[in-house]
């Protein structure tokens, strides 16, 4: 049993901890200000990671650097995504009525385009580059520097995009928002301002997560689709719109999911996963901190 | 009016019919396709069309029906595999609505996807202990017989969502989409409506699923609980329109002939073309072809009179 204990299970679990943490606070940010549903979520990590890869391969500009690149980018893709589309949609009100549900096959049909550009641009095959691979030991853990950059960074980032939309004017309007849409607009939050910008910050974030996951793992155009599963396990877990309860819930799938492959076999992964989330949904939809109400 | 629709209704199930006897090959293929997808989208539509519960994890009725039927492949004669994989899933679909049913909205749409996946992955490490990466199915009866029983189903499917749309029970399907605490206050039976209503959207696709196997000949997980089944299971009937039984029909009738064309050589340009009409009719059209054709035809008639 002492390979539950060992401090190498901890770090890798730290590492997608800190992750998922990171790619569902975008997530979580575009249900609670919107109540858009979306699935096209992972397909961001995967833009991201191969904003990561190219960066490196064709100017040879490390990840570090190229993360800012991809939140651009992907920031970007929010901003055409609003205007586009969503902007359109929620001052409709005949597609108000089934918000979620609309919103859902609206991002659907994004993912499916994204997926299938880039398999038109870069090919189906997996890509990957070698950055920071060294190994180093703190301790008894072994694990490449790579890793341990992506674990600082992280943190930093995660922690600090936490404290910003708990503390700034910005993120108390965007929380105004999650909390009641109809009654920020009356006390003079400009609404469109504070969605448009979830959006794109949302989007931002989670290309930045995926230039990091770029140096740990194989770079293909459907990468993104767990993430996207994971992402939603999590926002559910920590209660939809519930940014704190979010960032914990990350924490914790991390620590399930490493721990219970650990204990299982990796094959196990996606049941793991998968259980837990249909196990919250039946059993406390209203998510572990929720509070008794079901939220809908 | 009503009895010449009938009796072209009539005339088109004779013909399709019959095509089996001499039409070739490649058109059986594309008409094998074309109906199993009518029928894949009609019974989405009972489901989701009727309730707005939107399963986005359809397939996993339709793999299921391959799974069972696989198992039971060589054991029992092949029609009555096909009936039993549709009885068992069916069942099964009673079993697990129960619970799956109590969550609504958005959480109903993400756990029906979860639940395909689960499944499949579930099957995948069933198989895998068992040393059985894939199941091939040797000796399966000719196309002219599997194209007769897809057309079969493809009838039944539409003639129930016909029903089901102008039915007592429909009606009250359809309260459960428009308001369903209102519904419930009001005296319908929500939670046996919406299982019923969920077990009878299994049986034909595990059915399909069955039959779908045997064209394939070989049984593989990932082929099998395919998430794009549903997904383009849900876009045709979105497109053609899901509240009644020709909606689907239209939308069908267009995306198998897209995907002729493009499938092939250009799948990745058939994804995108099939994920923009997606946006675009969930943007500009939501009630799909259909439902704006009847919303024209039934405005120029009043303009008429």
């Amino acid at each position: 049993m002492d390979i539950f204990l060992s401090f190498q299970l901890l770090a890798a679990a730290l590492i997608t901890g800190v992750l998922y943490a990171l790619i569902s606070l975008g997530l979580n940010l575009i249900y609670g200000t919107m109540r858009l549903l979306n699935v096209a979520h992972g397909d961001l990590v995967m833009i991201g990671a191969y904003v990561a890869f190219m960066a490196f391969s064709l100017f040879n500009v490390g990840p570090l650097v190229s993360m800012f690149g991809a939140a651009v980018i992907c920031g970007g893709l929010g901003w055409l995504a609003y205007r586009s589309i969503f902007q359109r949609m929620l001052s409709n009100s005949l597609l108000l009525t089934r918000l979620e549900e609309n919103s859902l096959l609206l991002f659907f049909g994004i993912s499916v385009i994204i997926q299938n550009l880039v398999i038109l641009f870069f090919t189906a095959d997996r890509q990957g580059y070698q950055y920071l691979s060294e190994i180093i030991e703190i301790g008894d853990v072994r694990l490449t520097t790579a890793r341990l950059v992506v674990l600082i960074v992280g943190s930093v980032i995660s922690i600090a995009a936490v404290l910003y939309l708990r503390f700034s004017m910005f993120g108390l309007a965007m929380n105004a928002l999650i909390q009641n849409r109809d009654a920020s607009a009356v006390v003079g939050i400009n609404v469109d301002r504070v969605q448009m910008s979830s959006l794109v910050i949302g989007f931002g974030i989670t290309g930045l997560a995926g230039a990091l996951i770029s140096v740990m793992e194989p770079i293909t155009p459907v990468m993104g689709f767990p993430y996207t599963m994971s992402a939603f396990v999590i926002i559910i877990l920590g209660g939809l719109g519930n940014i704190w309860g979010g960032f914990l819930a990350g924490l914790l799938l991390g620590f399930l999911e490493i721990f219970g492959i650990a204990a299982t076999g990796p094959e196990w992964r996606s049941v793991l996963v998968y259980g837990i989330f249909i196990a919250i949904l039946i059993f406390r939809p209203q998510g572990l901190l929720g509070s008794g109400k079901a939220a809908r | 009016m009503k009895r010449l629709s009938l009796l072209a209704i009539i005339a088109a199930v004779l013909v399709l019919g019959s095509l089996a006897g001499f039409a070739s090959e490649y058109m059986l293929g594309i008409g094998f396709t074309l109906f199993m997808y009518i029928a894949l989208a009609q019974s989405w539509v009972i489901l989701s069309g009727m309730t707005g519960y939107i399963s986005l994890g359809h397939v996993v009725f339709f793999g299921s029906g391959a799974y069972v039927f696989v198992l039971l492949w060589g054991l029992v004669p092949v029609w009555l595999g096909v009936a039993i994989s549709g009885l068992v899933v069916g069942i099964g679909a009673l079993i697990i609505g129960y619970p799956v049913l109590r969550v609504r909205g958005p959480y109903f749409v993400i756990l029906s996807f979860g639940l395909a996946e689960l499944v499949k992955n579930l099957v995948l490490i069933n198989d895998a202990r068992l040393y059985k990466s894939l199941r091939p199915v040797f000796g399966a009866p000719p196309l002219e017989q599997l194209y007769l029983s897809m057309f079969i189903l493809a009838v039944i499917a539409t003639a129930l969502t016909y029903w089901v749309r102008r039915s007592r029970f429909g009606a009250g399907l359809r309260s459960i989409r428009e308001d369903e605490g209102a519904a419930e206050t009001i005296g319908v039976l929500v939670a046996r409506l919406k299982l019923f209503a969920f077990a009878l959207s299994a049986i034909i696709p595990s059915m399909v699923g069955a039959i779908f196997i045997m064209r394939s000949g070989i049984f593989q997980p990932g082929d099998a609980f395919n998430p794009i089944v549903s997904f383009t299971m849900v876009t045709m009937a979105i497109i053609g329109g899901s509240d009644d039984a020709p909606g689907p029909f239209l939308g069908v009738a267009f995306l198998v002939i897209l995907q002729e064309l493009l499938w092939v050589n250009w799948p990745e340009v058939y994804m995108i073309i099939l994920g923009a009409l997606l946006i675009g009719f969930v943007l500009f059209m939501p009630t799909g072809i259909y439902g704006w054709l009847s919303e024209r035809l039934a405005r120029s008639r009043q303009n008429a009179s």
